[in-house]
């Protein structure tokens, strides 16, 4: 009798998993479908895309799509490809992300660890900033960078950015620090450490999870947006995006799809590529993050 | 080294009184300890000492000299804190040196420190450690290290042993006697562990709700607690406290615990002048478990007071050394403390000895001792 419960619980053991193994490879398909379709039609030549089947692997190999997405693709008025604007993402994207966490970090130890009146207000209204629609602020900020004088510069994407991102960063840090025991603080006064002392060799080296986290979420935010570098960029500080956006709907000449599928990446692999490189440490960081909060 | 002198310390958070106008000194080379139920504003009181909470009222001075308003750097205090608070990203040495580091002193001296403080206890094999790579004990230690290279003129130390385990919070104990012993620094000690009061102090501060309810040495306060309060908590296992009728005859006083249909018990009272005002009211009557005993273990020495009674030993708990035993008195629970070979058994009828010179009694609405 035993062996054959024991039987029957093996087999139903099985199906299950049997189960769990269809749904699981459904969905990978599902969600590797898209990017298969842009990796194979990036590398095949125009023809073969227009006479044929998108989900077909190329009948000839070319790189000759990426090259020109890269460097030589009509974007706008001139043929520069893709390039020029990766390195203005790039310029866009680097400072306004280190200058949004570090300033995330401040917010955060002094709105747990420097308790002062009205903290709790401060707070709200930081983390409603995250909540403000973009297209809110559009125009008073169109109005703020004219004023600095750095309308449609780099500049002034690094300013909208680094500002936009502090609600979020604040978020993030202050209820990280909220954990931080306050015990750790006051022995550092007592040892003489200064609020910035405190600050760099205390809290920053304790903090390298919630660092990951921010520094990708600002990352990501901040690469893929459109809106703020369609409507603040200039002529030699327009983004990625919009770049791609201009490359995909220029409206001269036959529409190139497979440059655009490999625009398209090249767009992506930056984000990508934080998130393989350090996606380990943000699953973490969030954990560590919900178990102390 | 100096004297720590608190006056009329008055701290809250908004509307909430966290403590209540402690006044409060210890000489220079005193062992204060704070002891209280948790929640009652020891830890507060320390911080305030050290300087990491700010004051609403009152003064504290060290050595004679206001410390208000002076940085938690600048009070010539160490702390060892309740967590040990240990930073986690630093080595057993560097969490040691930080403060030297801070204050620039120069690299060999910190080094001499750190070595004769690591040999001091015994840590010398773990300063290349982080924090996460030490045991409860270890960390103990290292928290102590880091107060002792300040060389301060007055140690804190917010609960230190409460996360160890009870073997080694002993031994840790004997160590921390020692130390202040060999130092002579004075040291203000929070605990809520009214052995480790006793044991460590040379006075013991009981607070209760941010008051302060008696403050003395610890005789005074396990001998002669000002209140049922400060009875109550100092002592395991804690002092019987038991509702009594006063009755005067010819002078003297008597006291009748009674409860339900139960037989009375009676026990004269000498001594207690004012419980005349008594007579005829109630009163608690306080005993402790060591006063109430075997008659032939009570304290016959100059002319102690006896009077035995008999009484039904509900249970019996050997404990070793001694054998508590759990009697109704007049109907009332009370807890005796009877040598390990005294002949009781459950459920049978015993002479119990009361040793009345160590009696107190208590005022019952006001809580407070009748003397
Ligand atoms: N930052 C604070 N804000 C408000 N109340 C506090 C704060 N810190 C402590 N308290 C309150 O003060 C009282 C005393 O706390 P504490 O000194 O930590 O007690 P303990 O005697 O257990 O060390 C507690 O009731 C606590 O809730
Ligand atoms: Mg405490």
């Amino acid at each position: 009798m035993s062996g054959v419960s024991q039987d029957n619980a093996v087999t139903g053991n099985r199906l299950t998993r049997a189960l769990i193994y269809t749904v699981l490879i459904f969905f990978v398909i599902y969600y590797l479908l898209p990017l298969y379709v842009m990796v194979v039609n990036s590398l095949k030549p125009l023809d073969e895309i227009r006479g044929g089947n998108l989900m077909a692997l190329p009948q000839n190999w070319s790189l000759q799509p990426w090259r020109d997405a890269w460097s030589a693709a009509q974007i706008g008025v001139e043929p520069t490809g893709l390039k020029p604007y990766f390195a203005n993402s790039f310029k866009i994207v680097v400072p306004a992300v280190i200058l949004s966490t570090i300033v995330g970090a401040l917010n955060g130890y002094v709105l747990t660890k420097c308790r002062f009146r009205g903290a709790n207000v401060v707070f709200a209204l930081l983390l409603l900033s995250c909540f403000i629609p973009f297209q809110i602020v559009l125009i008073p900020a169109a109005r703020i960078l004219g004023l600095l004088g750095i309308a449609g510069t780099i500049k002034g994407l690094i300013l909208i950015h680094f500002v936009y991102g502090i609600g979020f960063s604040t978020l993030f840090f202050r209820n990280y620090y909220a954990a931080f025991p306050t015990e750790l603080i006051g022995a550092a006064q007592i040892d003489g450490a200064t609020f910035f002392q405190i600050f760099t060799r205390i809290l920053l080296p304790n903090s390298g999870p919630i660092i990951v986290v921010t520094v990708i979420w600002q990352f990501t935010n901040q690469w893929n947006d459109f809106l703020f570098g369609a409507s603040f960029s200039g002529f030699d500080s327009t983004p990625m995006t919009v770049a791609l956006n201009n490359l995909v709907n220029s409206s001269t000449g036959v529409k190139e799809y497979n440059v655009h599928f490999a625009g398209a990446i090249l767009a992506a692999l930056p984000t990508l590529f934080v998130y393989v490189v350090s996606g380990r440490y943000f699953v973490r960081g969030l954990m560590a993050g919900a178990v102390k909060g | 080294m100096a004297a720590l002198t608190i006056e009329n310390l008055k701290k809250s958070y908004g509307s909430v009184k966290v403590l209540k106008g402690i006044d409060l000194d210890i000489e220079d080379g005193g062992f204060l300890v704070l002891v209280g139920p948790s929640g009652c504003g020891k830890s507060t009181l320390l911080n305030t000492i050290a300087g990491l909470e700010e004051i609403s009222g009152g003064d504290i001075k060290i050595g004679g000299v206001s410390v208000d308003g002076l940085h938690p750097s600048k009070r010539d205090i160490a702390m060892v804190f309740q967590s040990y608070a240990l930073y986690p990203n630093m080595t057993v040495a560097k969490n040691i040196s930080f403060g030297m580091e801070i204050r620039g002193l120069p690299k060999s001296e910190i080094m001499a420190t750190i070595n004769e403080v690591a040999a001091l206890l015994q840590i010398e094999d773990l300063l290349g450690r982080k924090p996460s790579q030490l045991s409860g004990g270890q960390r103990q230690r290292v928290a102590m290290g880091r107060a002792l290279v300040r060389d301060p003129q007055v140690f804190l130390f917010d609960e230190p042993l409460s996360n160890l385990d009870a073997k080694l919070r002993v031994d840790m104990r004997t160590e921390i006697k020692r130390l202040h012993q060999r130092l002579k620094t004075t040291i203000v000690y929070v605990t809520h562990d009214q052995i480790e009061a006793l044991t460590l102090a040379t006075k013991i501060a009981v607070l209760k709700d941010g008051c302060l309810q008696q403050a003395g040495t610890p005789d005074e306060i396990y001998n002669n607690p000002a209140n049922m309060f400060v009875a109550s908590f100092m002592g395991s296992p804690s002092m019987n406290l038991m509702r009594a009728k006063v009755s005067e005859e010819a002078g003297q006083f008597t006291i009748e615990i009674t409860s339900g249909a139960a037989t009375a018990l009676t026990l004269p009272v000498n001594g207690i002048a004012d419980l005349q005002a008594y007579v005829g009211k109630s009163v608690m009557f306080g005993i402790r478990p060591e006063a109430l005993t075997d008659p032939d273990g009570s304290d016959k020495k100059h002319g102690a007071e006896i009077v035995t009674r008999a009484a039904v030993i509900e249970v019996v708990e050997p404990a070793g050394s001694d054998t508590f035993a759990v009697a109704r008195l007049g109907g009332i629970e009370a807890v005796a403390r009877l040598r390990a070979d005294a002949e009781v058994e459950a459920g049978q009828t015993s002479s119990l000895a009361f040793n009345m010179t160590k009696a107190v009694f208590f005022d019952p609405e006001t809580e407070l001792r009748i003397r």
